[in-house]
């Protein structure tokens, strides 16, 4: 039982995925979970449904998840993940609309303070304001 | 159309989709490379072969349940929104009806179900160079009680509808206005889908 | 920018930014998150600005682009004020951990 919100990072490329989390880890630290998928299963460009599925529960908390994307098919994917999770879990995890990369590093900090999800998901969609 | 007719044999169906989907995949992924990122033969073949591998499965369910299971292997197995967008389509189709329609009207209430999850899931709808530029005037020609030529050609003509169009959801909505004079991917797999679906109809 | 009421009882100090590149992304996130451990309102601001910014706020740290050699003013109030102005200053003093 974890008491912060968890970030998922969802991007075409694995390396974009790996390299936001990396920055997530180092910027914030290890305290918030991160999980992040990227790239069809053939290694090309690509978002995969069902990775993005294993990356929303290997982190999953109660307390939230926030789900980062960078275009427009990662964000389809993650809302049919999203939806495909167990009853009652759908419900606490959240598409953030953010800059990938700055958007998983300000959920990350807000959620390092035991945020909610709702304050969360702010702090990231606030990046560009 | 006959209720004998719409008691479509899902076996046969699936192998036809697997086989329109496999003959076309080099022309699929030409339309995507002018205008997207040139995955979508490549992304529907892997989901139609995955969905033939599982047929025996899935046509051994009640109708409902079979077209659940046909949508979610797509979803899981195309990779590119698409899986999402082709398996919505079917899971609603599934959830609409338990068993398999038995007239016109009955089929043309189960394909409204699953244009109106494509839609909500792309959030679009006809006229931004997309699949739904297909399905939207497929299911309208089921509405009026057209026949299989009706069907038909309500998808050439929706396939045909999208080449001047500017895409305006998508990968190639980055293209603006270079997206205009190309066929549009997706709904060109759609309007091949309809025309394999017809084809089994008019076997049968 | 001040969203705590009543406006007296501030406990205040300052420090000096080390860093060559001035409050940038890293140490913006290990201020916002060491904020956040207060109960306490905190609150900082550059010389320069009149207006108090929200410490947890990353968004809004990060917006500060406080340079090399200028000092960050950082106030408190609430419970823990005096902790979290001790505990700010002493970050920005340690050049935030490098």
């Amino acid at each position: 039982m974890t008491d912060t919100v968890s970030i998922v990072i969802v991007s075409h490329s694995a390396e974009v995925a790996k390299g936001a989390a990396d920055m997530v880890r180092q910027m914030v630290g290890e305290e918030v979970r991160v999980a992040f998928c990227g790239g069809n299963s053939e290694g090309g460009l690509g978002t995969d449904v069902a990775a993005i599925l294993e990356a929303i529960q290997a982190v999953y908390s109660s307390k939230g998840v926030a789900v980062l994307v960078d275009l427009g098919g990662a964000e389809t994917n993650s809302e049919m993940a999203i939806e495909m999770l167990p009853e009652g879990e759908s419900e606490n995890v959240r598409i953030c609309n953010a800059p990938i990369v700055e958007g998983a590093v300000m959920a990350a900090t807000e959620a390092a303070g035991g945020s909610s999800l709702t304050a969360v998901c702010a702090t990231a969609e606030d990046f560009q304001s | 159309m006959t209720a004998a007719q719409v008691t479509l044999s899902l076996q046969r169906l699936i192998e036809a989709a697997q086989a329109t989907v496999a003959a076309h995949a080099e022309e699929l992924t030409a339309l995507d490379q002018a205008i997207g990122d040139g995955d979508h033969g490549h992304n529907m073949v892997r989901g139609f072969t995955a969905m033939q591998a599982a047929a025996a499965e899935i046509a051994a369910q009640p109708f409902g349940k079979a077209l659940h299971k046909a949508g979610m292997t797509l979803v899981m197995k195309v990779g590119g929104a698409s899986g999402p967008l082709y398996g919505s389509l079917l899971m609603a189709m599934g959830k609409a009806r338990e068993d398999a329609p038995t007239d016109s009207a009955a089929l043309a209430a189960v394909v409204q179900a699953g244009v109106e999850a494509v839609k909500a899931r792309g959030k679009s709808d006809a006229g931004a160079k997309t699949m739904l530029d297909v399905l939207v005037p497929v299911q309208a020609a089921l509405a009026e009680g057209g026949g299989i030529a009706a069907v038909r050609s309500a998808a050439d003509a929706g396939l045909a509808a999208t080449k001047p169009m500017l895409a305006t959801k998508g990968r190639a909505s980055f293209l603006g206005e270079r997206s205009i004079g190309h066929l549009d991917p997706g709904a060109r797999s759609c309007a091949l889908l309809v025309h394999a679906v017809c084809d089994v109809l008019e076997e049968e | 920018m001040s969203e705590i009421e009543p406006m007296e009882d501030w406990v205040s100090d300052a420090a000096v930014i080390r860093d060559p590149t001035g409050l940038h992304a890293r140490p913006a996130v290990k201020l916002t998150k060491l904020a956040k451990t207060f109960e306490a309102a905190v609150e900082v601001r550059t010389e320069n600005k009149d207006v108090w910014t929200n410490a947890k706020s990353p968004n809004k740290v990060m917006k500060l682009k406080a340079a090399h050699g200028e000092p960050l003013l950082i106030r408190a109030a609430g419970s823990d004020a005096q902790a979290a102005v001790t505990a700010l200053v002493d970050l920005v003093d340690r050049d935030f951990d490098g």
